[in-house]
């Protein structure tokens, strides 16, 4: 028994949309015809091919009906060496195509068109839709129906075995046939697939789309030309990302604003998301870009998108518009589109994510930062308390405070709001604290250590337009009297013994950055004993509750008149005041950051350590940071 | 197509085709000629490359408007041998008296 022939099945394919009229109808069957003669079918069958287009093409003229009669009907056909397959799409209502077809009687005027279709052909189906049927007719090519006579001429000892021998080659046959579709889809996937990979290994979006799958996409679909073009960020445009050739267009084209009509095909299908077929010939617009591809293009423009989301579009078609794409190269470019569409989208949201991870990465950095920033301990020196509060609107805060210990008697307290945020602020908040403690081994004078402060600023600060407002307060605890110095910062609060109110040091200065030199006034006070002393960044006064109304100075002054009751320690007094900015500020959340320092004098000596140890317990949004309980 | 009366008979010839594109003007000139009441009708097909359903139609009522006068010979000349099975699939073959010379 001879193997049947395995020659490759590289199907060619003819599609053309035709005129709903009988003198068209017969144009296109001519056509086939010819077609079909340029593939080497022999004359004697071209008869049968030419039949079956001209009925089929008939009925779907004379058969539709309303609107769909302006609808172009569609003739197609597929060549294989193993087998033609003919299809005719139409726009009627369709009918019901019986398995098997009787021969109308001769003295009948109708049926005669689909009983000969079936007679000619081996395997008639109609496809019905919903806007459109086809007709799919296909015959095996005679090469073929050759060996499956030679199976008919083995010698054959009973008649079941020749009818197994004869089921036996048409399946065959069969499989012939369908081995040049199964090898376009898979040589698709396989397109895909590398597509695929590819994608997943380069590190730019679709400007390093290997040219070489698109080329295969050329391979697949016979096509002569491709047109790739991506979105501009901006979302304005569509820049073309990759052209099979030179000549082609390489300009942007602009997306219209809302409300203006759009003429190009490719930002047509963009806007609409929906693919769409074209032949230059019947394009009126002298400006269209894929005039480029020649004077008879046509081929297939498809959105490159998915759930909605644009990300470019991609043409392909061929030069000759006589010989457009067929529906399989129609189905291998929007399966190709979408799969392009849903990786570069990928692609995007993986760089999203890794700028994401990038930035998380960052604030984390600039709040270990902020952790060094804020002293781990705060000086603890007999007599007096010191307790620091601090919580940040996000996740790096530019506030700070610091105390430094000058011998056994005297303290340096300082409190600081660099503008700004994230890491640049905390940059040059530890800057300025590693420059106050290197200062302050020099000079204790509040007003000189502004001044050299905003000296060795000024450079770094005005280059990135940025301030820092500071409070110095020099406490000479021995003899109850504290010096203070305010670049632009919020007066220090305190509670003279023995008295009913709060007294205010509204000291003048600028805040440091704004002049190379400056001179900053300082105010001495004597804070009585036992001292009672707040110093705070507008982020407390500056808490707003639901209603809107800011805390303000006078609350918190009344606060601290009320609260600060001999006794009552440093640590003790930071927890009350967490609580009522909390409290004031119920759900609505922080805009601002917040940092106080507490002194007390505390009658009956130094408290024993937190529990905590006095350590960092924890920083979190919303939340305050108690790094110290004297 | 080129339509002549001779005597008692009328031929029909040079038909390149007969299709739904040209089958109704086919049968109206037909139509038209048998009002001089032929004997003989034939149609010469050798020059006939392609005919469709339609063509076998126009072919039909050509038959139906003769066969209402008795006596009337439909005759089709030397159709190729594709519309030869084209007539013999269809049956349409009992309608005419085929002739090859």
């Amino acid at each position: 028994m001879a193997p049947l022939s395995l020659e490759p099945a590289r199907p060619v394919a003819l599609r053309l949309a035709f005129a709903p009229d009988r003198a068209s109808a017969r144009a296109v069957s001519v056509k086939i015809r010819s077609f079909l003669a340029e593939q080497g079918v022999p004359e004697k069958e071209l008869f049968s091919y030419e039949l079956c287009i001209a009925e089929a093409s008939n009925n779907a003229v004379e058969y539709a009906d309303g609107d769909c009669r302006h609808l172009k009907p569609i003739a197609e056909v597929l060549f294989t060496p193993s087998q033609i397959e003919l299809r005719v799409t139409d726009h009627t209502a369709g009918f019901v195509l019986p398995e098997c077809i009787a021969s109308p009687s001769p003295m009948t005027d109708r049926g005669r068109g689909l009983f000969l279709i079936q007679s000619v052909m081996d395997e008639v189906r109609y496809l019905r839709g919903t806007t459109e049927n086809t007709l799919v007719m296909r015959k095996k090519r005679s090469s073929v129906r050759t060996q499956t006579v030679a199976y008919d001429q083995l010698p054959v000892t009973a008649l079941s075995l020749g009818d197994c021998q004869r089921q036996l080659a048409e399946s065959r046959a069969q499989v012939e046939g369908m081995k040049g579709e199964l090898l376009l889809r898979s040589e698709t996937l396989s397109s895909v697939f590398r597509c695929c990979a590819e994608l997943g290994r380069i590190d730019k979006t679709s400007e390093g789309f290997e040219p070489r799958l698109l080329i295969d996409l050329l391979h697949l679909t016979s096509a002569d030309w491709y047109v790739l073009r991506m979105l501009s960020p901006d979302g304005r445009k569509l820049l073309v990302a990759a052209a099979s050739e030179s000549d082609l267009p390489s300009t942007p084209i602009e997306l219209p604003a809302a409300g203006d009509k759009s003429t190009s095909i490719e930002v047509k299908v963009a806007e609409s998301q929906k693919p769409a077929r074209f032949d230059i010939r019947e394009c009126s617009d002298l400006s269209e870009p894929l005039r480029a591809v020649g004077p008879a293009g046509a081929g297939l423009v498809c959105p490159l998108c998915f759930g909605g989301k644009l990300v470019g579009t991609i043409a392909v078609g061929r030069r000759g518009g006589d010989f457009p794409l067929g529906r399989l190269q129609d189905e291998v470019i929007r399966t190709f589109a979408e799969f392009l569409a849903i990786q570069t989208l990928n692609l995007n949201r993986q760089k999203m994510e890794v700028r994401d991870l990038v930035i998380e990465r960052e604030l984390e950095i600039a709040q270990n930062i902020q952790h060094l920033l804020l002293p781990r301990t705060l000086p603890q020196l007999p007599g007096f308390g010191l307790a620091g509060g601090w919580q940040s609107a996000r996740e790096v805060g530019g506030d700070f405070y610091d105390a430094i210990a000058l011998g056994n008697q005297s303290l340096l307290l300082m409190i600081a709001d660099v503008m700004g945020k994230g890491v640049p602020a905390a940059l040059f908040a530890t800057t300025m604290r590693g420059l106050l403690r290197g200062l302050a081994a020099r000079s204790s004078d509040p007003s000189q250590l502004l001044s050299s402060l905003n000296r060795l600023l000024y450079t770094e600060l005005s280059s990135v337009a940025m301030f820092i407002t500071a409070q110095i307060v020099f406490v000479d605890l021995k003899n109850h009297r504290l010096t203070a110095a305010s670049a632009g910062h919020c007066p220090l609060l305190f509670v003279p013994p023995r008295s009913r109110s709060v007294s205010i040091m509204p000291i003048q200065g600028l805040p440091l950055g704004v002049l190379p030199e400056t001179d900053y006034p300082h105010m001495t006070a004597r804070i009585g004993s036992p001292a009672r002393l707040l110093l705070y960044t507008d982020g407390l006064t500056d808490t707003r509750n639901a209603a809107g109304h800011a805390y303000g100075q006078r609350r918190l002054r009344t606060w601290l008149r009320v609260n600060a009751i001999p006794g009552r320690n440093a640590t003790e007094l930071r927890d009350r005041l967490a609580t009522e900015l909390n409290r004031f500020r119920g759900d609505v959340p922080m805009v601002d950051d917040q940092a106080f320092l507490i002194l007390t004098e505390e009658h009956a000596g130094v408290r024993p350590p937190s529990p905590t140890g006095g350590r960092q317990i924890r920083l979190q949004r919303g939340s305050f940071l108690f790094p110290i309980s004297a | 197509m080129k339509i002549e009366s001779k005597g008692e008979c009328l031929s029909i010839s040079e038909i390149q085709e007969l299709t739904a594109a040209n089958s109704a003007r086919f049968r109206d000139e037909v139509q038209f000629a048998l009002s001089g009441s032929p004997s003989v009708v034939e149609i010469n097909l050798s020059q006939t490359r392609f005919m469709d359903s339609s063509g076998l139609g126009a072919l039909f009522a050509l038959y139906r408007a003769t066969a209402k006068r008795h006596g009337v010979v439909l005759r089709l000349l030397n159709p190729t041998s594709e519309i030869q099975q084209l007539l013999e699939l269809t049956q349409m073959q009992q309608l005419f008296e085929i002739v090859r010379r």
